[in-house]
């Protein structure tokens, strides 16, 4: 089943990236654990756990790696419509945590059905376009379109606004990546901006609240301004060469929120400054040239839509979430991949590279003459 | 890769370009914005870091103690509590207030005034008193529900107790909570310190004062302490040991008691203060605790001015006690011997006027030491006419009078030595012969006040030295200048002062003690000019606003030790029976007397 001169197929610099991106992200963590009270300092086990829950992406990745992604076709409805079912299974018999319903308890662990929809959602989509020949039309733009809606609304009702979002600009980046026909490109230009304010009325407060007060984060500094306001001030703080390691009193002293998971970049901004910070920017970029290396060289569509969508997928993560902690974006709940703490996240972070791996590899084996 | 084979491609960002651009402006677009924050507003941020996690607090310093020359504590400090807000920790500041206004009694807006005023000098995470000197029973209660009221804190200060109140209001003087104008004049204040208002409080308030300390903390999110450093230490103001003498000051007035005006009681050799008595005083304590307006405004329309301190602050004529000074220049300048005869018929006529001696009979044939020991008014007509007003006037301000005496309380008045010149810019009139009668005899325009003249005998017996008056404990007295008077003729007054209380027809014959060597001078200092139909009358025939200021200056001399002791009553009648036994009272204490009696 298992080509062995794939092995020398595997894009390793990818594989290299992403275990910098990790461990960074991990000795990041043991950062962030650190809490200094009256006594001394204080560890809590988030790097632990992290480095347990990269393990376990390790292996499902190597999973991946293994079958020929071409199976992957086969299985894209079925994966879909078990991803949908365990979205409806949350609706009625998830479990609230934070006032939101997102996870099933399957008694080992908490399993996070959004998590699996991205993946079922980039599969699907990838295999639609494949089969479409050229720039995607009203029709074909409406079926692709319907394959994220549908769990997307799901999602927003949990309510994750960031993941349902996410998704919707994995399968958009994906969209944009196929192409698009003139004629719906205009239209899309002049509607798109128009339907925008309506978004709005379906925003819950809260959400209404961050946008606003990303507008204007002085208007209410202890509120919800107290996010952005904090993160620019841990960033800004590091300086040139940073605090050093343990050193970034805005995480340590608690003034830093959520800095385990959607401000971990702050942590790192604040301990390593403006150089650390700017050769983890510069990794990330390493990172997706070579997802877009696999995006380019892929043998067939389906394989280059797949890497394509894995590229949008990690883009848009880094993007939003690096936006918001540098204080130019709205407070969304989507972490950094690699940096921000996140059981489920990490998985589906290597699941996605274990997808772009195989593409990868398999770019020879069936080379046209 | 269907899609880019397409012949008629529209320049529509996709494929390969649209990865390649989404990267490019990532890497673009984060790299400036972390050079903006990291780089360019660095300092803003670090700054912003550094007011998170540290908090500062002040470290009070505790105000020098002050005690009398016994070591008797007159000036200290106890525990006073404060109702006071923190801004940072109070979620709701206009609900809290209500609740203070509550408790307190105190009415709404004018808490919403005090609490405006305090918040543009205290920080924000600093406790800003609202209410000082809270009772006991209110701490008790706020103490109480301080889990309701969050912010609200109970502040623990020194509080001033001046432990013999009106006895020693106008030397000490007292603190009370600085005033706007205080509080911009001097950056070491802080909203809600107490600082000197009058008396030795005002004048020494950089000593008294200690310097306050900093403490910084370092704190997590929530406020917790992590740890501590002491950025300036605080330094405690300087305890002061004063010259007064509390059981002096104490007999002195109970001398006074029940009458209005002035008892200075200095050591003639060094320049101390050992009494300063003003009536009618006041509670200095009343001040420190923030008096009521009501109570403020009785003090302020009190005819009687309690809150004057009549030694320093008020000048009056000095009567006959003027004739020790006059007496002083004629024999210096040579106008007469001690031996010059002046017959005193009981009057003496200038032009038209009479001028009449206080004896109607007349005092006969009066010489050096009789003019002085039975304060014949002619004899000094006589030298006065001879002498002119502008030498007295320069020879008295020689002697001390008309100048301020540099002693540590404040407001001091100067007083008033006429001069031709000075009526004609002051009043726009010629100096008449006859002023210079009256000024003779320290009456009219002449102003002095009883430390004036208590320095004046003062150098007078201790060797002609004109010292400045202290209230200090002090090594070396502050010689300010020279008595204008030979050894000799400082010694025929003196003896002469000594006659006033030893021989037959003195007029200061009641301080006439066994065994010490004591002199006076009594004076009456007119308060109405030429009050005919008041004159025949006896003191108390007269209404007490026409009565005529009584003085007595004596000195006391015993195993080497020299005490001048000056009592002033306002309106008092007569100098020998009125002030006198004030002074009497005043060497019965100092030499312990009173037990003989």
């Amino acid at each position: 089943m298992f080509d062995r001169r794939l092995v020398f197929h595997i894009n390793w610099g990818l594989v290299a990236l992403t275990a910098i991106l990790f461990l960074i992200g991990v000795g990041n963590l043991y950062s962030a654990s650190a809490l200094r009270v009256a006594s001394g300092i204080e560890l809590d086990g988030y790097f632990n756990k992290q480095l347990l829950w990269g393990g376990a992406g390790l292996l499902v990745m190597a999973g991946i790696v293994l079958i020929d992604y071409r199976h992957f076709k086969a299985v894209s409805w079925p994966f879909f419509f078990l991803s949908l079912l365990l979205l409806l299974g949350v609706a009625v018999a998830g479990k609230t945590i934070y006032g939101a319903k997102r996870w099933l308890d399957l008694g080992f662990f908490n399993l996070q059905p959004t998590e699996l929809t991205k993946i079922a959602v980039l599969i699907l989509g990838a295999r639609l376009m494949a089969r479409m020949d050229g720039r995607l039309g009203w029709v074909n733009l409406g079926k692709v379109l319907l394959v994220g809606l549908v769990p997307a609304i799901l999602v927003v009702k949990q309510p994750d606004l960031g993941s349902a979002l996410n998704i919707l600009l994995i399968l958009g980046g994906m969209i944009l990546f196929k192409g698009i026909t003139a004629g719906v490109f205009k239209v899309l230009v002049v509607v798109l901006p128009v339907m925008l304010p309506f978004g709005w009325f379906f925003l819950h407060d809260y959400q209404k609240q961050r946008i606003l007060t990303f507008l204007d984060p002085g208007n209410d500094p202890l509120g919800a301004g107290y996010h952005i306001i904090q993160s620019q001030i841990a960033i800004g703080s590091g300086g040139f060469w940073g605090k050093g390691f343990l050193q970034g009193t805005q995480s340590q002293l608690r003034f830093l929120p959520e800095k385990h998971t959607d401000f971990a970049f702050a942590v790192f901004g604040e301990e390593w400054g403006f150089f650390g910070a700017m050769i983890l920017l510069i990794l990330f970029c390493a990172f997706l040239y070579q997802v877009y290396i696999v995006s380019m060289e892929a043998k067939d569509d389906f394989g280059s839509y797949l890497a394509a969508g894995v590229f949008f997928y990690f883009f848009w993560q880094i993007l939003i979430n690096m936006g918001m902690v540098l204080g130019i974006m709205p407070v969304v709940g989507i972490p950094l991949p690699f940096i921000s703490y996140g059981g489920s996240a990490s998985v589906v972070n290597f699941c996605m590279i274990g997808v772009v791996l195989n593409v990868a590899m398999r770019r020879f084996v069936f080379k046209k003459a | 890769m269907g899609a880019f084979d397409t012949p008629e491609r529209p320049r529509i960002l996709s494929g390969p370009t649209l990865l390649l651009v989404c990267l490019v402006l990532l890497f673009c677009i984060f790299g400036i914005r972390l050079w903006y924050l990291q780089i360019y507003k660095n300092d803003f941020y670090t700054s912003r870091a550094q007011e998170n996690r540290t908090r500062q607090s002040t470290m009070f310093s505790p105000r020098g103690i002050i005690r009398d020359r016994g070591g008797v504590l007159l000036a200290e400090n106890t525990p006073a509590y404060a109702l006071a807000l923190v801004r940072e920790d109070c979620p709701d500041i206009p609900r809290t207030l209500d609740q203070v206004s509550r408790w307190t009694g105190q009415p709404r807006d004018e808490l919403q005034k005090v609490f405006e005023i305090g918040r543009k000098r205290v920080k924000h995470f600093d406790e800003q008193v609202i209410v000082p000197n809270i009772p006991f029973e209110l701490v008790a209660l706020v103490e109480a529900h301080r889990q309701e009221w969050p912010g609200l804190t109970i502040a623990v200060r020194p509080k001033r107790s001046y432990t013999y109140g009106a006895t020693l209001a106008h030397v000490l003087g007292y603190v009370a909570r600085a005033n706007e104008e205080e509080l911009n004049n001097d950056p070491d204040l802080q909203l809600g310190d107490d600082v000197g208002k009058q008396g030795v409080e005002l004048v020494l308030e950089r000593r008294l004062r200690g310097t306050k300390g900093l403490e910084e903390f370092e704190v997590d999110a929530s406020g917790r302490v992590l740890s501590s450093r002491v950025v300036t230490q605080p330094v405690m103001g300087e305890d002061l040991t004063l010259s007064l003498s509390l059981p002096l000051q104490e007999v002195a007035t109970k001398a006074l008691e029940g009458r209005t005006g002035s008892v200075v009681v200095l050591d003639a050799d060094t320049g101390e203060i050992l009494a300063q008595v003003s009536l009618p005083s006041y509670d200095p304590n009343e001040f420190v605790v923030g008096i009521s307006h009501a109570k403020w405004k009785e003090l302020l329309e009190d005819p009687e001015h309690p809150l004057q301190n009549r030694p320093v602050q008020s000048a009056y004529p000095p009567g006959s006690v003027f004739k020790l000074v006059l007496g002083g220049l004629a024999l210096e300048s040579g106008a007469v011997k001690p031996s010059t005869t002046v017959f005193c018929s009981g009057s003496y006529q200038l032009g038209k006027r009479v001028f009449r001696c206080w004896n109607k009979g007349g005092h006969g044939k009066t010489d050096f030491r009789k003019s002085l020991r039975e304060s014949c008014d002619v004899y000094y007509y006589q030298l006065g006419e001879r002498l002119g007003v502008n030498a007295i006037s320069d020879y008295a301000t020689r002697c001390g009078f008309g100048v301020k005496t540099g002693v540590e309380l404040p407001h001091e008045r100067s007083g008033n030595m006429p001069t031709a010149e000075w009526k004609l810019k002051r009043f726009g009139e010629k100096w008449q012969g006859g002023e210079t009668l009256n000024f003779s005899i320290g009456q009219g325009y002449t102003q002095t006040t009883p430390l004036q003249v208590a320095r004046f005998v003062a150098a007078l017996v201790n060797g002609g030295r004109l010292l400045r008056p202290t209230l200090l404990l002090t090594e070396t007295p502050d010689v300010v200048g020279e008595l204008p008077m030979k050894a000799a003729t400082r010694k025929l007054i003196l003896d002469a002062m000594v006659a006033t209380v030893e021989e037959e027809r003195g007029t200061a014959r009641l301080l006439r003690r066994e065994g010490i060597r004591i002199g006076g001078k009594t004076g009456t200092a007119q308060v109405v000019k030429l009050m005919d139909k008041y004159e025949k009358k006896k003191t108390q025939e007269i209404p007490y606003k026409y009565r005529d200021h009584a003085w007595l200056a004596g000195f006391a001399e015993k195993d080497g030790r020299r005490y001048v002791a000056v009592a002033m009553v306002e309106h008092g009648g007569h100098g020998g029976s009125d002030a006198g036994p004030v002074v009497g009272a005043v060497f019965d204490a100092i030499f312990g007397v009173q037990q003989a009696q």
